[in-house]
């Protein structure tokens, strides 16, 4: 199955970048772009339509947190659904995700199968 | 221009011995004076933290290796058999058309392709799964760097303010601060998730 279903990937390394993206294809979203940061990101996505980012959380110039506040602090963005996938454990930062509009949380390393899980769930929670 | 390249007459034992404490404890003194004696504590009592890191990304790295191999010895022995299997198709073939798709062995050697190419991409998968540990090393790498540049911040920090009045001073650059990052030591570290499972839990919990 393949949707046309638009994902942004951020991460600031570019291995972890192609491996979500791999998944991503496998799972049957085709459709996908990348950005090394959440300076890069909040570009692509006022500049482009998407209806899913996928973000890491430690990243240089703007973190994965701050970008999540931008996102639901846009009028035009804030019904994108954020999933994070990151090393970030502590479960401050996952209260704090969640509190700040995560549609979810993946800790790495991660498996295939729960990344799909996650999509495909937040994707059917959001009506997409 | 003459130079002595003499050497200087040794000292006694006992007083090699009093001159190195003597400097000890003036390097001491210096250090708690300046404040830098509770710093440079501090940084140092980061050093196990450093080398639980370093053994962090050495089982990773390690870890990642040995199960790409695996996944490779696996896809080679299917695709040895894979090989051999077209190989003797290619004969039956050639030998008898008909009997060899009369007898199955075509049917049965495209329900060989289909498992193995199957099999194969989850193979592929592994192996580009297992790459994830250039992300975790690699955020790992950048504290233990860190941790360096903060030594180093300090000690020239301490080589400023003891040199002579006329001496160059640089500006320090202020250390940016970071994010946890992986969990190197999930026994040591409180509040900290383990598994996925752990997430999904926490988040159910506080109704997400």
């Amino acid at each position: 199955m393949t949707t046309a279903l638009r994902f942004l990937i951020v991460d600031d390394f570019s291995t972890m970048r192609r491996i979500v993206r791999n998944l991503l294809k496998e799972s049957g979203f085709t459709e996908a772009d990348e950005a090394e940061d959440g300076v890069a990101a909040l570009n692509k996505l006022r500049n482009s339509k998407f209806d899913f980012v996928v973000t890491d959380i430690n990243m240089p110039n703007m973190n994965g947190f701050q970008l999540l506040a931008e996102i639901k602090g846009d009028e035009k963005l804030k019904h994108l659904p954020v999933l994070m996938v990151t090393a970030e454990a502590r479960k401050e930062d996952i209260v704090a995700a969640a509190q700040g509009g995560a549609a979810g949380y993946i800790v790495k390393p991660f498996t295939k199968a729960t990344l799909e899980e996650k999509v495909t769930l937040i994707i059917k929670k959001a009506g997409l | 221009m003459d130079t002595d390249n003499t050497l200087p007459e040794p000292l006694p034992d006992g007083e090699v011995h009093q001159k190195i404490g003597a400097l000890t404890r003036q390097l001491h003194d210096a250090l708690k004076e300046l404040g830098y004696a509770d710093q440079l504590r501090g940084t140092m009592g980061e050093l196990p933290d450093a080398q639980s890191r370093l053994s962090y990304i050495a089982r990773l790295t390690g870890e990642a290796a040995e199960k790409v191999l695996t996944r490779v010895e696996h896809a080679k022995t299917q695709n040895d058999h894979l090989a051999a299997e077209s190989r003797r198709m290619i004969a039956s073939l050639v030998k008898d058309p008909v009997a060899a798709v009369a007898k199955g062995e075509i049917m049965n050697f495209l329900t060989d392709v289909e498992q193995v190419t199957k099999v194969s991409d989850e193979h592929l998968t592994e192996i580009m799964m297992a790459q994830d540990f250039h992300d975790l090393t690699g955020q790992v790498i950048a504290r233990v760097v860190a941790l360096a540049a903060t030594i180093e911040q300090q000690l020239v920090q301490l080589v400023i303010q003891t040199a002579p009045p006329h001496a160059v001073t640089a500006p320090i650059e202020p250390l940016r601060e970071h994010l946890a990052g992986p969990v190197v030591d999930p026994d040591k570290t409180p509040d900290v998730v383990t598994d996925q499972s752990q997430v999904d839990d926490l988040l159910a919990s506080l109704g997400f």
